[in-house]
């Protein structure tokens, strides 16, 4: 049984990966899409739902 | 010099046949094959059996109804209004970012959904977040043609919300599926629900499963129940049939038909009987796909007529509209909605063939 320190250590850790996940995975795909396309699009059509 | 060509290559011609005869393969005479010998010969005589079969793969347990699913509406239908926007800005790798516009639905509040997805061969990548901050994700991850590794999270974005991590792995391998899948888990306490499935074809047509489920909601408390499928594929694969039982009393048995290129019904039985509840419902719908349009009707024993249709206007523009009336409770739904689907790339990069000029 893990001790009550890393258990509070883990639980950072998920809390903290909670929060990355939730604000970077969006932003993660769109760069991987972005560098990887062929051909690369432009930013501004990548955003707005018009142009 | 043209006339010593064909007469060198004329002596070639016969040898050919003689090479054919491949020699055996070389025998493995280490001191450990002649111990193991007796085991792989079985083993060998076994797996030789069981390709001689010729069993297919029946596919997984999560796509047991799919060609239900996909024939009935109950996953396609929405009322109110709604707008989606695709862009695809890339043909190979695929990546493609979706605007959704919703509003004026009776089930949930106007909302505005953003999405991006990217897939190669391997890898599918798909993200969307909505205008209050929640999110969702999901990842596949495929490591050889029948191994995948599922990734998929909801999270919301307010501190109370519901939020939830599903991790999940599909191997199928020449005959048989195997799934297991685990939700919401817990390294400290080892708390959240685990489900274990695996799917095995008997014959060219049968194919049985269990799915167990294994649910600890706290540390002190654990459930765990099993629930066993079938899945009979017409010889043309043109109808399938399944059945789906579990142990608390619910039964759900499904059966599909192709009737032409263009049709396809699909009707679906669950009954749930229980000590404490006693329920059924019966789900009938047809489908069919026309070269412009798709219309799907559907009939249930709870008193709902549905229908709904998807015209294509154009390769980049459709319309759909949908419609509900529940009968025993004199309620209606209407949905009307466009999907617009442009692209950054010329036919060209589509993958088209050149324009003549």
């Amino acid at each position: 049984m893990p001790s009550e320190e890393t258990k509070e250590r883990i639980v950072k850790a998920i809390d903290i990966g909670r929060v990355v996940l939730h604000y970077g995975w969006i932003p993660f795909i769109i760069y991987v899409g972005y560098t990887r396309s062929n051909p690369q699009p432009s930013l501004i059509k990548l955003i707005t739902p018009l142009a | 010099m043209a006339s010593p060509a064909p007469s060198a290559k004329a002596p070639l011609e016969h040898p050919i046949p003689t090479i054919v005869a491949t020699p055996p393969p070389p025998q493995k005479s280490s001191l450990l094959s002649s111990f193991a010998s007796p085991v792989t010969s079985v083993y060998d005589r076994l797996s030789h059996w069981r390709t001689s079969l010729g069993l297919s793969n029946p596919g997984t347990t999560e796509n047991l109804t799919k060609e239900v699913k996909t024939t009935h509406l109950t996953n396609f239908i929405f009322d109110g209004a709604r707008a989606d926007i695709t862009k695809g800005l890339s043909m190979n790798p695929a990546f493609q970012v979706t605007h959704s516009f919703s509003l004026a639905s009776q089930l949930s509040p106007a909302s505005y959904n953003f999405g991006a997805v990217f897939a190669n061969q391997n890898t599918f990548m798909q993200g969307g977040v909505d205008n209050e901050g929640n999110m969702n994700m999901r990842l596949n991850q495929g490591w050889t043609p029948g191994s995948t590794t599922k990734v998929a999270t909801q999270l919301a974005n307010s501190p109370g919300g519901h939020s939830m991590i599903t991790l999940e792995h599909d191997y199928l391998g020449s005959d048989y599926s195997l799934n297991v899948k685990a939700m919401n888990p817990s390294p400290l306490d080892g708390s959240g629900i685990y489900v274990g499935s695996w799917l095995q074809s008997i014959t060219k047509n049968l194919a049985i499963g269990t799915e167990t489920l294994y649910q600890r909601p706290t540390p002190d408390m654990t459930e765990i129940s099993t629930s066993y499928l079938a899945k009979y594929t017409g010889n043309a694969k043109d109808w399938i049939a399944t059945a789906q039982l579990q142990p608390a009393g619910i039964v759900q048995a499904t059966y599909w038909q192709r009737l032409s290129e263009k049709v396809e019904v699909a009707a679906d039985l669950q009954v749930i009987a229980t000590p404490t509840r006693r329920d059924a419902l019966a789900t009938v719908g047809a489908k069919y796909d026309l070269r412009m349009a798709t219309f799907r009707a559907q009939l249930d024993s709870s008193g709902k007529v549905s229908a709904l249709l998807e015209q294509r206007f154009a390769p980049t523009f459709a319309f759909l509209v949908a419609g509900e009336i529940d009968h025993f409770k004199n309620a209606a739904k209407v949905g009307v909605g466009i999907m617009i689907e442009s692209s950054s790339l010329t036919p060209e990069e589509m993958g088209m063939p050149p324009q003549q000029q």
